[in-house]
């Protein structure tokens, strides 16, 4: 029996899995805040506390994320557009496309019959391409980010944003609030915005499917439908989607150490 | 005679009164109004006041600017580059390239003896212009306009890696808390500014004389680093908000001699002083 853990230190929330083996024994998310070792801290500590380990006991940890540098004890570094395919490959072995809409950019993967990546498009590093520019909006809105989807839902006509940036269209959302336009129209706005992002960047790799989707802009079923709307396609969704990318940061912990020692072994 | 040019930007109206050879009569700058952008109308009020005109005395105006559409007291409506080119004309003549960094946009102008040549303009993305700095200030805790004297302090530049305002203001903030000094935190975001605009800017075959205009012109720590970006010296006018305004002006000037010496005095509009409204044509 050995322990690995994966740790996604995103720009917005800091993901952990914990696996006993191949099976998934605790997860923890928390917003990264401004101080990443302090996340990944807290992270680690939650996850071996609630399993009764010490750090030591842990095999392997790998780390990924934009703040993959900031996890000092990890004894690995892995890409996150792999670990994001490694991931979904363990849940979906026969997702051929991933599409990943996280805070900081939105990523489309074609992944292969062994959860490899064939072939990616991400989107520039810019809040109007990503799930940060619901958080933007919603907070204009007031809305919380959970309301956000089942509020964009009882939209009849969805305005049509005249910018790509967030921080136009956070000025665009003030003065349509203002002009007495419906919160739900502009909220079903900003889920058009992203969902057309997602499909330049799906034209740029061609889809296959099965495709799923994860990230934490999955957790808006709204965004989903309008995603699928867009690209025609139906989506498979995960259980704990925005913990995939940690999960494969796991997974390639267990598949590193396991080669590591086969290697010794021989 | 009088002759009076307003410019409607996104943030601030600017109303500029001149006589019949261009002698600065007022210069007022007030809020366009944060929500209903509405308060046009109260600047162009001050500035009559400050004239002592009434809008009646006024021969001819010309609107301008992005709010420029619907300005029930203008005669005229002219686009804001003819008129930052022609203002800056006005105070520079031996200007070729104006970089107006404004709150929404940011334009770089290539001019010959007042008149348009060539332009390029970015109002497609925050973070190449002044709203990058007022994201960023705010995320700071400080005032817009202390950042370019607090700026003057910078041993150092701090490297700003995200191009999005949206994250760069996250990333000012973690670099603060992280205790880098905000002098050197500043001096990097005026650094990534400048980078983003000069880019633009050389796009066009940046010529001396080089004046900078609009609100980022105010800042000493932003022109500088335009400056060292652009790798030449660059003018900027006394009051760098209104170039857009008196080119509007002196524009109404024009305007009206020419049809006055063809045709008479040229028609003029019902001068109501009342709200000027923005996208009324989607939303009567």
């Amino acid at each position: 029996m050995s322990w690995f853990m994966g740790i996604d230190l995103g720009s917005a929330y800091t993901k952990g899995v914990l696996l006993k083996d191949s099976e998934i024994v605790g997860s923890h998310v928390i917003t990264s805040g401004a101080d990443y070792r302090a996340s990944a801290d807290a992270v680690t500590i939650e996850l071996t506390g609630r399993a009764n380990l010490k750090l030591e006991d842990v095999l392997r940890i790998v780390a990924t994320g934009s703040g993959a540098d900031s996890v000092s004890f990890a004894g690995q570094k892995a890409g996150d557009i792999v670990c994001t395919a490694r991931g979904i490959h363990s849940i979906f072995p026969k997702a051929r496309t991933v599409i990943d809409v996280g805070s900081l950019s939105t990523r489309v993967i074609r992944v292969g019959a062994e959860g490899t990546v064939t072939n990616f498009a991400v989107s520039e590093k810019c809040a109007a391409g990503g799930g940060r520019f619901i958080e933007v909006i919603a907070n204009i809105l007031r809305v919380d980010l959970v309301d956000f989807g089942p509020l964009a839902a009882r939209s009849k006509s969805p305005i049509e944003f005249g910018t790509g940036c967030a921080v136009f269209g956070e000025s665009e959302a003030i003065t349509r609030v203002s002009e007495g336009v419906p919160k739900e129209d502009i909220a079903a706005g900003v889920n058009r915005a992203l969902a057309s992002k997602v499909s330049s960047l799906v034209s740029k790799i061609r889809l296959e499917e099965p495709c799923a989707i994860c990230g934490g802009g999955a957790h808006s079923a709204t965004l989903i439908q309008t995603i699928e709307g867009e690209l025609n396609v139906g989506l498979l969704i995960p259980t704990n989607p925005q913990l995939v990318t940690a999960l494969g940061a796991a997974v390639t912990a267990r598949t590193s150490a396991t080669e590591e020692t086969a290697r010794g072994h021989t | 005679m009088h002759f009076a040019g307003v410019d409607i930007g996104s943030t601030m109206t600017k109303v500029v009164l001149i006589d019949e050879t261009d002698n600065l009569l007022s210069a007022i700058k007030g809020p366009t109004g944060p929500e209903h952008r509405q308060l046009a109308n109260r600047v162009m009020a001050q500035a009559l006041e400050q004239a002592s005109l009434k809008i009646d005395d006024v021969d001819f105006i010309v609107a301008t600017g992005y709010g420029r559409v619907n300005v029930p007291f203008a005669d005229r409506q002219l686009t804001e580059l003819s008129c930052h080119a022609r203002g800056v004309f006005s105070l520079f003549p031996d200007a070729r390239t104006v970089i107006d960094i404004g709150g929404q946009d940011a334009k770089c102008m290539k001019i010959d003896n007042g008149r348009l040549i060539d332009f390029v303009m970015n109002d497609k993305c925050a973070a190449g212009t002044g709203r990058f700095l007022e994201v960023t200030a705010a995320a700071l805790g400080i005032r817009l306009e202390d950042m370019g004297e607090i700026s003057m302090r910078a041993t150092t530049q701090v490297q700003i890696s995200s191009l999005c305002t949206v994250f760069a203001q996250q990333e000012v903030a973690a670099l603060l808390s992280r205790g880098e000094a905000m002098e050197n935190i500043i001096a990097g975001i005026h650094n990534a500014l400048a980078i983003r605009i000069g880019a633009l800017a050389q796009r066009l075959r940046i010529e001396p004389r080089v004046v900078v205009t609009g609100g980022g012109a105010k800042n000493t720590g932003m022109v500088q680093a335009m400056k060292n970006k652009l790798d030449c010296d660059v003018s900027v006018p006394e009051e760098p908000l209104i170039t857009g305004a008196l080119g509007a002006a002196v524009l109404a000037r024009e305007v009206y001699s020419k049809t006055a010496g063809e045709h008479g005095k040229p028609s003029t509009g019902p001068r109501r002083l009342e709200q000027a409204t923005f996208f009324s044509e989607e939303r009567p």
